[in-house]
């Protein structure tokens, strides 16, 4: 077997399982959580919830994450938030508008779109893969982090953290051969996928019923949350 | 059953998607430690909210999620045992408020504070309640009150301040508007609390009244976590001011007492929904935007700065911001100041939910509240003015401890104080 057919083997077929696994995966701890049931909030509200909710978001998504003092707590967690804050925005532009990867969700939504230029993907990438650096350093080194690191947080980072290597490797052709770096690129991202509805990784889909709940307690009580 | 076994259930009872979906979202990142006073006082990673709720996520895993079972049978995650739970009882009764500002910090927006609640049902469900609180339920539950305001304790005091204070104070009258509901505090405490506010009400025109069956709003079962002694102390509440048919209740200055009857009351009873409940701040607010009394303007100025101390339950959590500080505009405009973080990012005082009746947590609360006289000192403040006596009790003993000369006053007081026309 060559690097070219594992290559075929693991951005066709495995690819395709694990990005089925990961829907499905999702899909179904969403479908746990839900089904676990919501009684009803009978308390009468001296606010409004919607409001409140909306207020979260966009504290949540539009402020908070870029200007830190906003909430008083950046003092000691600084690394969390710069490199934290770094690493998701840096992450979620590579994959939506790296030439390559918008090229992948073409083959699989059928439309694509216009993308980032060479440069500025690739020292995002850089930035990204720096700034995983920095929050593992940051597991071992802040008190409270490192308390709350397990086995399951290293295996988390290490299983996010290979693809952006391997990835980042490859389209600079350095120390393997192409196909050899895409392949192994494209398998640490099929385990990524597989992995993601087992673990924690999956918080970006329960981060909307905790925003929720909390905009909606404190719109509630009239309060600014 | 074992402990484990009932606090487990507990936990698992309580677990609705209300609770996994959070405890899911999670992405252990420990900035919630920051929000926290504890752990900004002393410094102790095992006070970060995140970790008082270990057990709660724990069980979830164990009990409930695929990944968590497989941790357990491969002995990745040590399955909870006795030793655990006596451990964390310590973390979330002594070392937590209940204060809800970590929720504020959490970049996933978890109400990490009701979280930490449910870990102490399944605790108290357990029987881990620390030795102090549990005796103080109990005493809540033999005579009515946990500072032992007995039926008899209850009609002396109303005597006594009725006379001394010369001030009517209707009790168990048919057909009043509104029930008042002291906290014990107040009525062993800070009696003046009683006459003042009393002297408000008669001010207002307000057509009130006390009730002898409902007269302990303190909820000690609250503060324990037990959904059973909770719901027990509120009905008995709901079912005086059913029997008085009045329309409203109004809590006077405590605060655990009105998040449990405002905000989580009619999630465990029945409580008739044309029945409103409010705050004392909310309705002396009202009295003077109405016009039902006059309060002379800046009586209190040319004293020294005035901080106005946010407590957690009737501010961050109450939801009774704006009506504090408008009122302290009014009384004193010029020597106003605002402590740094103030309204619902304020820092609580330390003593709230529970952690004051706790002896052992004693270190923990005077560490806090250095905190809160740090904040007075950069603002400015020589008084420290708050609603709620649970807080106002907790500085008390905070500036004796510390040996400051910061001054105390409550809010209803200094309305009444500053109230125009004698009576």
């Amino acid at each position: 077997m060559t690097w070219t057919d594992a290559l075929e083997f693991l951005r066709g077929p495995l690819f395709r399982i694990a990005f089925l696994v990961f829907v499905a995966g999702l899909v179904y701890r969403l479908i746990r959580v839900v089904a676990l049931g919501w009684p009803k909030d009978r308390v009468l509200s001296a606010g409004s919830k919607t409001k409140g909710v909306a207020t979260t978001y966009a504290k949540g998504i539009g402020i908070f994450p870029f200007i830190p003092w906003v909430k008083q707590t950046f003092n000691g967690n600084a690394v969390t938030f710069l490199a934290g804050a770094m690493f998701h925005v840096g992450l979620i532009l590579v994959i939506i508008f790296g030439t390559a990867h918008m090229l992948a969700w073409k083959s699989l939504l059928g439309f694509g779109w216009p993308t980032l230029p060479v440069p500025i993907i690739d020292w995002l990438a850089a930035a990204t893969i720096v700034a995983m650096v920095a929050l593992l350093v940051n597991r071992f080194t802040h008190p409270v982090v490192r308390k709350l690191s397990g086995p399951a947080e290293f295996l988390n980072w290490t299983l996010v953290f290979l693809p952006m290597v391997t990835g980042y490797l490859m389209t600079h052709h350095l120390f393997f051969r192409y196909e050899a770096l895409f392949s192994l690129h494209m398998l640490t991202v099929d385990v990524m996928l597989i992995w993601i509805p087992f673990s924690r990784l999956s918080h970006f889909v329960f981060y909307f019923f905790s925003r929720t709940i909390h905009g909606a307690q404190f719109g509630k009580r009239a309060v600014t949350p | 059953m074992t402990t484990t076994q009932i606090a487990l259930d507990t936990f698992v009872a309580e677990t609705g998607g209300w609770v996994a979906s959070q405890l899911e979202a999670c992405t252990r990142c420990g900035i919630c430690a920051e929000a926290c006073h504890f752990y900004q006082a002393t410094g102790n990673p095992d006070f970060s909210p995140v970790w008082k709720i270990e057990v709660l996520r724990k069980a979830y895993e164990q009990r409930m999620t695929l990944g968590g079972k497989l941790k357990a049978a491969f002995g990745i995650e040590k399955k909870i045992d006795d030793q655990e739970l006596i451990d964390w009882s310590k973390l979330v009764y002594e070392a937590c408020t209940v204060c809800n500002k970590c929720s504020m910090a959490c970049p996933m927006g978890i109400e990490l504070g009701p979280l930490i609640h449910d870990v102490r049902s399944g605790l108290a469900a357990a029987g881990l309640v620390p030795d102090d609180l549990a005796a103080a339920v109990q005493k809540q539950l033999d005579e009515g009150s946990p500072l032992g305001v007995t039926d008899d304790v209850f009609a002396d005091r109303m005597d006594w301040v009725q006379d001394d204070w010369e001030v009517d104070i209707p009790i168990d009258k048919e057909g009043a508007d509104t029930m008042v509901v002291f906290s014990s505090i107040e009525i062993m405490k800070f009696p003046e609390n009683l006459a003042d506010i009393a002297r408000i009400l008669n001010r207002a025109g307000e057509n009130w009244t006390l009730s002898s069956k409902g007269r302990e709003v303190v909820n000690f079962g609250f503060y324990e976590g037990s959904h059973e002694h909770t719901a027990l102390f509120l009905q008995k509440l709901i079912d005086a001011a059913e029997e008085l048919k009045v329309k409203k209740i109004v809590v006077t200055e405590c605060g655990h007492a009105y998040d449990a009857l405002r905000w989580t009351a009619a999630n465990l009873i029945d409580v008739p929904k044309e029945l409103e409940i409010t705050h004392i701040v909310a309705l002396m607010d009202k009295f003077v935007s109405e016009g039902k009394i006059k309060l002379k303007k800046g009586v209190f100025d040319g004293g020294g700065g005035i901080g106005f101390h946010d407590a957690c339950k009737i501010q961050r959590r109450g939801g009774h911001i704006e009506e504090p500080r408008r009122l302290l505009n009014i009384l004193a405009p010029d020597s106003f100041r605002e402590l740094t973080p103030n309204k619902e990012q304020g820092i609580c005082c330390g003593g709230g939910g529970g952690v004051i009746a706790i002896k052992e947590a004693d270190p923990y609360r005077f560490a806090v509240f250095g905190l809160k006289i740090e904040q007075a000192e950069k603002a400015g403040a020589d008084t420290v003015v708050m609603a709620c006596s649970n807080c106002r009790l907790q500085f008390l003993d905070g500036i004796q401890h510390y040996g400051s000369e910061l001054k105390i006053k409550g809010l209803s007081n200094m309305v009444a104080e500053a109230m125009e026309g004698g009576d």
